[in-house]
């Protein structure tokens, strides 16, 4: 089965083509922001603008007629991109001939970093902008273990890159600042059983640029917020009693996350796997690979269901693929 | 295998060690693993003046806690109508005190001449708002609903034990209700 995917719920507008096997062919346009973070009108205008580029440069790469299926993200996202996108899946589908189906975002990081590990039954880190959750499979869903009581990892690193004066996107700018430091400063801890807070340290961290240098910050800041991610991630493989973790999302490209997680894992006697990077961040292959998982288990959306869902949650999704023993 | 900590039996006593997590540096580990042995100590100690069992403290150190060994079958395995009710009513005077159990599953709990001790309280928080209390109820129901099949009638019994000592068992009912429909909790 061939399915052309196409994501576009924030900050990268990506189309793939991908089958049962391998991802075929991907065209991706990124939204940079000019000053500032991610300004949601700008953002749509970005998916507008360059959609029909990146659908045509896939469409070039095969012949139209062997695509069986068109898959788009869904949601969660921003409204003004996500109705563009859907609106483009809607108009390729019919004029192809071919199912439609809205795919959930937070699923397709899970199933592509799945597809490219082999695993089966993972316990899941996803962070990203937007998310930060613990998810595990049991009966048809992922069910989501623990969350962010307020804003996602990927946002808190950016909003105080921002106040820093760093440009967006500003984790990977806090990142190498952190490797300069070996200098702690106590930074809100807060996790609450499996859940956990994030608000805290921004404060706390914009508050210490008056006094501290940006180093010490970025590597306490790091230290602190991956510490509270790793925590509940050894949580949940205790209390589901699995030994794999599979880290998702765009923030999951940080080396000293990966390290931290890794550490976890071995002290535990647990395996850690985290896809490429390219597989991490935002794409449209893990739209179309999770798209093409739907289609074969009967799973289409009608054009009258495929409108935009910003708060699209994972657990809402009938997951039928997963066959555990 | 625990998250965080390890337990060994000593004798008449339990001694309960959380462990150097070598994924945090050093100076984070340590002061979240003394913060939580004394948060953990202080909330035992205070749910044992409020009336609820639990095991009395024998000596607490930087990351250990030594308590006394409650003896007896945990309650899974004892379950009826009437322990049931008990549990409901000590879960109720642990809430009155102010206090949340976090993880009140039946494996948390010990039957010990006729009496339900509540036991690890790892996961537990001073917290009086309906939404915490709720989350115990509903972790309990789903681990009552998980083993044993006589859920409903004990459910019943349970929640007569709660409300017994405390006025607002309908709101919390309704909470967990509410809880259970967003279906994250297993």
């Amino acid at each position: 089965m061939t399915v052309l995917g196409i994501e576009g719920t924030a900050w990268n507008l990506s189309a793939s083509l991908v089958d049962d096997d391998e991802v075929l062919c991907e065209a991706s346009s990124a939204y940079i922001p000019a000053s500032g973070g991610i300004h949601p009108r700008e953002a749509a205008q970005h998916v507008a603008n360059n959609i029909a580029g990146v659908i045509r440069q896939v469409l070039s790469s095969t012949d139209p007629r062997l695509i069986e299926g068109v898959a788009f993200s869904q949601g969660p996202g921003l409204g003004p991109c996500l109705r563009i996108v859907g609106t483009a899946a809607r108009a390729l589908s019919l004029r192809l001939g071919v199912p439609l189906v809205g795919v959930n975002h937070c699923v397709a990081h899970i199933e592509v970093g799945r597809w490219k590990t082999d695993l089966v039954d993972p316990i899941v880190l996803y962070v990203s902008g937007a998310n930060s959750q613990v998810l595990s499979y049991r009966q048809q869903r992922y069910r989501i273990l623990g969350e962010t009581l307020d804003i996602g990892i990927g946002n808190c690193l950016d909003k105080f890159a921002r106040s820093a004066g760093l440009p967006h996107p500003g984790g990977p700018k806090v990142e190498r600042l952190a490797q300069e430091s070996r200098n702690y400063l106590p930074m809100p801890y807060v996790v609450k059983g499996m859940d956990f807070s994030f608000s805290g340290i921004v404060t706390a961290a914009t508050e210490a640029l008056k006094s501290a240098s940006l180093e010490e910050i970025c590597y306490s800041f790091q230290e602190t917020a991956f510490s509270m991610l790793v925590e509940v991630s050894e949580r949940a493989l205790s209390q589901m009693d699995k030994s794999d973790l599979l880290l998702a999302g765009g923030v999951g490209a940080n080396a000293r996350l990966q390290e931290m997680l890794s550490v976890m894992c071995a002290q535990r006697g647990a395996r850690f796997y985290a896809p490429k990077s390219e597989y991490l961040q935002d794409n449209g292959a893990m739209i179309a690979h999770t798209g093409l998982l739907m289609l074969r288990h009967g799973i289409q959306t009608a054009i009258a269901c495929s409108g935009a869902n910003p708060s699209f949650r994972p657990d809402e999704v009938e997951v039928l693929w997963i066959e555990t023993h | 295998m625990g998250a965080e900590a390890v337990v060994a039996l000593r004798g008449h006593s339990v001694v309960k060690k959380r462990i150097p997590k070598d994924y945090r540096i050093a100076e984070l580990d340590t002061k979240l693993r003394r913060e939580r042995t004394r948060l953990e100590a202080k909330i035992q100690s205070d749910a044992r003046r409020a009336g609820v069992p639990t095991p009395i403290l024998e000596a607490i150190d930087s990351f250990s806690i030594t308590m006394e060994r409650i003896e007896g079958p945990p309650v899974s395995s004892v379950m009826s109508e009437a322990v049931a009710e008990d549990i409901g009513a000590v879960l109720c005077a642990l809430h009155s005190a102010g206090i949340v159990h976090g993880d009140p599953t039946t494996r948390n709990m010990i039957l010990s001449a006729g009496k339900v001790y509540m036991i690890d309280f790892g996961l537990s928080s001073y917290d009086r708002s309906l939404e915490a209390r709720g989350v115990d109820v509903h972790v309990f129901f789903q681990t009552l609903q998980a083993t044993d099949d006589r859920f409903p009638a004990l459910k019943d019994a349970f929640l007569a034990g709660y409300a017994r000592n405390c006025s607002n068992a309908a709101l919390i009912l309704e909470k967990v209700n509410e809880i259970k429909e967003r279906g994250r909790y297993l």
